[in-house]
């Protein structure tokens, strides 16, 4: 079975799905990946029918699927570990769910973030992975080719799914199948000190998603920041390091760098245009980026973010926590860190605000986020299902949302979260609407680890046209084992 | 113990030259049968395997060069019993034992190009700011340095056991000789440090050989390929880009290096007596 064929048609794709609304940007992949009957493009058999919302033990959320079996059965759920607050949560939601049934027990396996991707790799290889598994939306079009998660077409209700933000649940898709469950938004925003930007006698960003805010603004703010503070000479920088990963440049291409390069493009331009493949970052059979990592808009977009070191705005090396520090004027953040500063406990020293990321040539905003799937070889595909759907249902997600900062990933959650009514978070709405998945690719772990180390080369002076070029021809090279 | 070796040791060689040869599922790892010297075409074609074959000769050359000369001086120091000595003896055998990882994640903020304590010190005396691991030049010589730091009392505790073997009375017989320090210690502290020597060599070597840590935590492989070793690209090439052949192909090559290398070191060190 080639990618190409897992490919979604239009038809396949809203007949899998119904009732969910798609993004207009993606219509021009859906539309050229057109597959008549391949093995990929139908919906997969879907679980019977149970007796829906509010008939089981316990609150499954939108789980239809079969009432859960009476024998013994002991779940392995492996995830991120979180703050110790939170990790104690999800216990008490483990005690509630083997309370309601005793016959299943959960056992959970806790692992560095930054680890999860190649544990579901090495687990999978092993042939004895975990029944639930963290992973992320990005990731789905390896899930689909790899035959890694279990397609959760039928496990849930069609309201249930409507409820989901359309974006990520195109993410979370592919050839018409659900692989993975959204478990949050990931919503990437600017923060900024207002007090720094007060005493630099610089105008602060725009707080709408609307504002007049590009990536020449930013620089010419930051700019205007180093100057007014005498940084960093002062001990105060315009940008903040990133906090990503390790930290520093090249840590997180998938939830950081590769904004910069994104909105140097344009998802309603021409599928042949630079503009376009800029956007998307790679082709529409996901399995070359030449033309896409080292187009125009990408080399502008890269040479913008070298202007970040080069010009002095932002560390080199790996600082800190240098917003909330009150060292640093701006910082791309995930918005969880707005909530975790609304809070009292989280509140900064100082006065703060929030911005969209710049726009390029459009606003981009990717979704990328945290989605648990289910593994295909699971010898209890209905329970563990249901785990995924109790960990999911409202009062869970809303708990976890309040606990964790995260924004949520359901529309209804947000409206019963009454800390989302503030204009801060209204913009993170704002955002999350209007986001787009990661590229397209089976190979999507190999494209963002080349990119990786080709973003910091960048931040530390190699020019960004020749590095593209080598790390396309190498991207293209590891994309080759998916043909 | 034959059985043990033979499992643990000879078995992933012969698993790992076998596999070499071989295509692999990107996704399930299992093999795809025999797939003739692709692994070893795409090996020798790619310009990050190369800079990992040169990285690690330069680095292991680096890291003999530092070791060797400082642990030789430690031992001696150690070995005359001055009044720090006990203290020295402590620090080396403290830093040989302390985590590889809390140690990386120290010297990596000591190396920070804008608020480390090197680039302080450096200010204090007139010297400019070094760019260190951000510097494809400096940042393969700053890992050698951490990594001597780290290492060397291994290398130090093993020629205090040859210093310790040669009889004091042959440098005193040799002081009435009329003979000086350099003479007494060609003629005879180094035929009796000679074999020690190779066992510090072979250990230094194969320690170089395989430094991972810093390189992970420190500049994940870069900048530009410039800290990227056989090591850290085997892992790159089957933990990053799921290419299992590769990778095997990768450490046979590592491994025929390291043979190589040793081997060398053992002729020219052998015992001509």
């Amino acid at each position: 079975m080639s990618y190409s064929e897992l490919a979604p048609s239009r038809r396949s794709f809203l007949r899998g799905l119904a009732g969910v609304g798609g993004t207009a940007a993606l219509a021009p992949i859906l539309a050229a990946c057109a597959s008549a009957g391949g093995p990929g493009s139908a919906p997969a058999a879907t679980a019977s029918k149970g007796p829906g919302p509010g008939g089981y033990k316990i609150d499954l959320g939108g789980y239809q699927g079969p009432e859960l079996t009476t024998k013994p059965v002991a779940l392995r759920f492996m995830r991120q570990s979180y703050s110790p607050e939170v990790n104690d949560f999800f216990n008490g939601l483990y005690a509630k769910f083997t309370a309601a049934y005793p016959n299943i027990t959960i056992k959970e396996e806790l692992v560095p973030y930054g680890d999860l991707p190649t544990k579901v790799t090495l687990y999978v290889a092993s042939g004895d992975a975990p029944d639930v598994m963290m992973g992320r939306n990005d990731f789905t079009p390896a899930y689909a080719y790899g035959k890694i998660a279990l397609p959760l077409n039928g496990y849930f209700t069609t309201a249930f799914v409507s409820d989901i933000y359309a974006p990520l649940v195109t993410a979370a898709s592919a050839g018409g199948n659900l692989y993975c469950m959204p478990w949050d938004n990931n919503v990437e925003v600017m923060l900024f000190n207002r007090d720094l930007f007060t005493k630099a006698k610089v105008a602060t960003p725009p707080e709408t998603i609307d504002g007049d805010w590009t990536i020449e603004h930013m620089l010419d703010i930051m700019k205007a920041l180093a100057k007014n503070l005498n940084t960093p000479a002062s001990g105060l920088w315009a940008l903040a390091s990133s906090t990503a990963g390790n930290g520093g440049p090249g840590s997180n291409y998938t939830q950081h760098e590769s904004f910069f390069v994104r909105m140097m493009g344009d998802p309603k331009a021409a599928t042949s245009s630079d503009d376009y493949k800029t956007w998307a970052g790679v082709s529409t059979d996901g399995l070359s980026v030449s033309g896409c990592v080292d187009a125009d808009g990408a080399i502008a977009g890269m040479t913008n973010y070298q202007t970040f070191f080069s010009a002095g705005l932002t560390p080199k090396g790996v600082v800190p926590d240098q917003l909330t520090a009150g060292t640093a004027a701006l910082s791309m953040d995930s918005f969880s860190v707005a909530n975790l500063y609304s809070t009292a406990a989280g509140k900064p020293k100082f006065n703060w605000g929030v911005a969209p990321m710049p726009k390029g040539r459009s606003l981009f905003e990717c979704n990328a986020s945290d989605s648990p799937i289910v593994w295909s070889g699971t010898k209890n595909p209905n329970e563990a299902v249901a785990l995924v759907a109790y960990l999911c249902n409202d009062a869970n997600r809303i708990g976890f949302a309040r606990k964790w900062g995260s924004v949520p990933a359901r529309t209804s959650l947000i409206t019963q979260m009454t800390e989302y009514h503030g204009a801060k978070q209204q913009l993170a709405v704002a955002l999350a609407n209007s986001s787009s998945p990661s590229p397209r690719t089976p190979g999507w772990f190999d494209y963002f680890n080349a990119m990786n180390p080709v973003v910091k080369n960048i931040a530390l002076g190699a020019g960004p046209a020749s590095t593209l070029h080598a790390a396309a021809q190498q991207i293209d090279t590891l994309l080759a084992k998916y043909k | 113990m034959l059985a043990g070796l033979t499992l643990f040791q000879f078995y992933p060689v012969v698993v790992a030259a076998v596999q070499s040869f071989q295509s692999f599922n990107p996704f399930t790892g299992a093999t795809e049968g025999f797939d003739g010297l692709a692994n070893y075409q795409a090996l020798f074609s790619d310009p990050a395997f190369l800079a990992a074959l040169r990285n690690t000769i330069i680095y292991i050359a680096l890291t003999i060069a530092v070791e060797i000369p400082l642990a030789l001086f430690l031992a001696q120091l150690i070995n005359s019993r001055l009044p720090a000595s006990g203290l020295l003896r402590i620090t080396v055998i403290a830093t040989l034992a302390a985590s590889e990882t809390v140690a990386v994640l120290v010297w990596n903020r000591l190396y920070d190009p804008t608020h480390g304590l090197f680039n302080s010190v450096l200010h204090l005396v007139g010297i400019g700011a070094q760019p260190f691991l951000i510097s494809s030049v400096q940042a393969l010589p700053s890992i050698v340095v951490m990594a001597a730091w780290k290492n060397v009392g291994l290398a130090v505790l093993i020629f205090l056991a040859g210093l310790q073997n040669v009889p004091p009375d042959l440098h005193e017989a040799a002081s009435l000789d009329g003979a000086g320090p350099g003479r007494r210690c060609r003629s005879i502290t180094w035929p009796f440090l000679r074999r020690y020597a190779v066992v510090s060599l072979f250990v230094s070597t194969v320690a170089a050989t395989r430094v991972f840590t810093p390189v992970m935590l420190m500049t994940q492989g870069g900048p530009e390929n410039g800290t990227t070793n056989l090591t850290y690209y085997t892992y790159q090439q089957a933990f990053q880009f799921s290419q299992y052949g590769v990778a095997d192909a990768a450490t046979v090559c590592l491994i025929a290096i390291l043979s190589v290398v040793t081997l060398i070191q053992a002729l020219a060190l052998r015992d001509r007596e």
